[in-house]
């Protein structure tokens, strides 16, 4: 006997169980994860930026008083660890996260618990680091160098905080990244082989792999930092075997990774941007694909171009310096690339794109400013001044803020089905661009000028470098309120943004097939995917089909004579 | 950054060569940006042209690169190894040396230098030394990094605990250097600085001599308070 079928049930007007919020945190939803990353992210973006802002503070005029040398320690350490683990990278990996799954054209991701222990990991990291201020901050720096954060030096429990919150985060991603991975491996749509999956999806699947890699190397470092602290470990005291240099190569080769991750993410959401707005392809994907996989790889192993000042081999120091040189190929290839998709087409100057050229002008200068870093005598007279300072915000702010708020500018429509204020976004673009030039172009000047050292919570009077530090604070405080404008505007947007339809920009990507915002389930239907354009494709065959009908229809109609 | 001695020279100009590179590239990004937002902004307009590139022009491009970044390579590594050459103590310099650099140890300790002479005498803070002489810094740390940094004389170097990180350099000039610490160290970092006092080498040998005399007579000073029970 057949079953009898089962009768529709009507769920309209029955409120859920749950409350949104609750619904939202316990949801494995990638896009619901996504969100809150990305959400979270702007959030840290704002308290990352009030820290800042107490830093110049500190530093506008010659031996200041605002903040104490602890105090201003406290503060810097706080700033890099948000700045990094609970701002830039949580906003590439949500942006990501949400938008991957989407443009494979899958209606879910492969393992999406572990998606959402990710970013419990993340918010539980996120806690630790802010309940500090209920006992004590750490005080090490932004990549604290050990032995300073042996006990012996820094017996309060800041650094554990410290240690704690960063592990999480970084486990959290290490999670989010696997996800990430098995889902692109296993969930691309019909047809989608890895020629056809687009860019940003490259990008992510390349970020992840780096993420796989990178991130349990600090774990690990963590971990004996932990076990020195806590355990008389060794790793890395002095004496005993300890190796204060251990904690430098693998804390740097995460760091640089993650430098990597972000810049490759940027490149993958600009090269997106590109094609849409000009309307044209990728001028040279596979190309592109390639440099992006080189840039990991490469840019990971010249970890040691942070390290020339150090006691390390001469024979290290050129490695370091060649693998640093040889990045200038795949970077160079993909900014040719992506200038050259853009020649030629019709460029239409929205946020996205203003966004998208801001972060390739942001990441140049601070790439082409690296390069006197890579030199290894050069290096000699840069590394620790405030000059390095500026070329890796200069790169950083490109990526994760021009490049983030790009991709938050571009996809918020699909998010939330609106726009995001175009006024507002201008406004925000030029006063984020104004406050990088003010904030670090004359860090350049201080640094190698003057050669003044980073991290110092104070500067003497008679060195020459006050004027530069007057502007660079008046920098940071335009800068501030140009990133504030685009929180404000997302916030604002949500609700009261203009509609934007589905498609708003004409993407060829998958995700704009999905509705705005999508299902739960992403897709009631795919197309089946014939080129890294599938949008497209479908496009140019509506076109086809319908210039046939007409040219049928006015054949039918023409008066037989 | 004024050069007074030879290895520092050689990093200047290295840095000018990375710094044009440098421009180099920014220019060539930054030109192309606006000429294509200039030359293609447009608001509606037919479909462009769908170019793809061949291989043939991105083999060129990246060719051209390769050139570049080989090019910066053999420069970086010719301009740093030129800097690491031992620098010659002059006529003007320490004869009593023969041919052998001075080699003081200089110890980070949080938050000051301390210099170690070859007789036994040392310094805090200052570090005075021989001009047109040849002199080797061996720095060590006996607590945590720090990065010895007197711009003018040397290369930036870090002290780490356990290892010995040198510096040569030979000063060709008369005068008082200042320098700072480049690594957070913790809260006193941003006051543990250092000045190299650069005098002739009969100052040098006086100063030595008398340092090492006054600290003798502090010792001494120091062992009869303790035998005469005046220090518990």
């Amino acid at each position: 006997m057949s079953p009898s079928p089962r009768p529709e049930l009507v769920a309209d007007g029955y409120s859920p169980k749950r409350p949104r919020w609750a619904q939202l945190a316990t949801s494995a939803d990638h896009k619901d994860v996504g969100r809150i990353l990305i959400c979270g992210a702007l959030g840290f973006a704002f308290i990352a930026l009030v820290e800042l802002v107490l830093m110049r503070i500190q530093l506008l005029v010659p031996e200041n008083t605002f903040l104490s040398p602890v105090g201003f320690n406290r503060m810097l350490s706080l700033y890099g660890a948000t700045a990094i683990f609970l701002f830039a990278l949580p906003l590439v990996i949500g942006i990501s996260y949400y938008v991957t799954p989407l443009q494979i054209g899958a209606r879910g991701t492969a393992l999406p618990r572990l998606g959402q222990i990710g970013l419990t990991l993340w918010a539980a990291g996120a806690t630790a680091l802010y309940a500090t201020f209920l006992f004590t901050p750490s005080e090490a720096g932004v990549n604290p160098l050990a032995p300073l954060t042996e006990k012996a030096f820094l017996s309060n429990n800041g650094v554990d905080a410290w240690v704690t919150s960063s592990g999480l985060a970084t486990l959290g991603f290490v999670f989010l990244a696997i996800n990430l991975i098995a889902t692109l491996k296993t969930m691309r749509a019909p047809g989608m082989a890895w020629r056809r999956v687009p860019v940003f999806g490259w990008a992510t699947a390349v970020g992840s792999w780096l993420m796989v890699v990178i991130g349990p190397v600090l774990l690990a470092a963590l971990t004996m930092l932990m076990i020195d602290r806590h355990y008389d470990g060794i790793f890395f005291a002095d004496g005993s075997g300890g190796a204060p240099l251990l904690w430098q190569h693998l804390s740097w080769i995460f760091y640089t990774g993650a430098y990597m991750l972000i810049l490759i993410f940027a490149f993958g959401t600009i090269a997106e941007i590109a094609t849409a707005f000009a309307r044209k392809p990728l001028f040279n994907r596979t190309v592109v694909m390639a440099s992006l996989a080189a840039i990991a790889v490469i840019g990971t192993l010249a970890w040691m171009q942070n390290m020339l000042t150090a006691p390390i081999g001469i024979g290290w120091m050129y490695f370091a310096m060649l693998m640093s040189l040889a990045l200038i190929v795949p970077f160079g290839l993909v900014f040719f690339n992506l200038i050259a998709t853009l020649a030629g087409g019709t460029l239409r100057m929205r946020a996205p794109l203003l966004f998208a050229l801001g972060a390739l002008f942001a990441i140049s200068v601070g790439l082409a400013s690296e390069l006197c870093h890579s030199l290894v005598a050069s290096a000699w007279h840069l590394k620790n001044t405030v000059d390095s300072t500026a070329a890796t915000h200069f790169t950083l702010i490109g990526g994760a803020v021009f490049g983030g708020f790009a991709a938050l500018h571009y996809w918020f429509p699909k998010m939330t089905g609106r726009t995001m204020g175009e006024l507002m976004a201008r406004i925000s673009f030029w006063t984020i661009m104004a406050g990088l030039l003010l904030g670090f172009v004359p860090l350049f000047f201080a640094g190698t000028e003057q050669g003044q050292v980073i991290d110092a919570y104070k500067y003497f009077a008679g060195t020459g470098v006050t004027a530069y530090n007057v502007i660079a604070s008046i920098g940071v405080f335009v800068l501030f309120v140009g990133i504030l404008l685009t929180i404000v505007n997302a916030m604002l947007s949500r609700e009261g943004g203009p509609e934007a339809g589905h498609d708003p920009w004409g993407g060829e990507t998958l995700e704009w097939f999905a509705l705005s915002p999508p299902e739960p389930h992403n897709f009631d239907v795919l197309p089946d995917v014939r080129s890294p354009r599938p949008l497209r494709d479908i496009r140019v065959a509506i076109g086809h089909r319908t210039r046939r009908s007409e040219q049928a229809t006015a054949r039918d109609s023409q008066p037989v004579a | 950054m004024a050069s007074h001695s030879p290895g520092t020279d050689q990093i200047d100009t290295l840095f000018w060569i990375g710094f044009f590179a440098a421009a180099i590239l920014i220019v060539v990004v930054v030109g192309a940006l606006l000429y294509v937002v200039r030359r293609y902004r447009s608001e509606r307009g037919a479909e462009p042209r769908q170019l793809l590139s061949g291989r043939r022009l991105q083999f060129r491009v990246a060719g051209v690169l390769t050139v570049f970044a080989a090019l910066l390579f053999i420069l970086g590594i010719v301009f740093t190894d030129n800097a690491r050459e031992k620098p010659n103590t002059g006529e003007a310099g320490l004869a009593s040396l023969k041919g052998e650099p001075l080699k003081i140890e200089a110890t980070g300790q949080q938050w000051l230098w301390r210099y170690d002479y070859p007789n036994g005498a040392f310094s805090y803070y200052k570090l005075v030394v021989p001009v047109d002489t040849a002199v080797e810094l061996e720095l060590v740390s006996t607590d945590v990094v720090h990065t010895w940094n007197v711009e003018e004389l040397a290369r930036k170097a870090d002290a780490v605990p356990g290892k010995t990180n040198k510096v040569l350099f030979s000063a060709d000039e008369e005068g008082t250097y200042l320098g700072d610490s480049a690594t957070l160290s913790g809260q006193a970092y941003a006051a543990m600085r250092t000045a190299v006092e650069v005098v002739s080498p009969d100052e040098y040998e006086e100063f030595v001599e008398t340092q090492k005399e006054e600290i003798q007579a502090a010792q001494e000073k120091v062992v009869s308070q303790i035998e005469n029970g005046e220090t518990p």
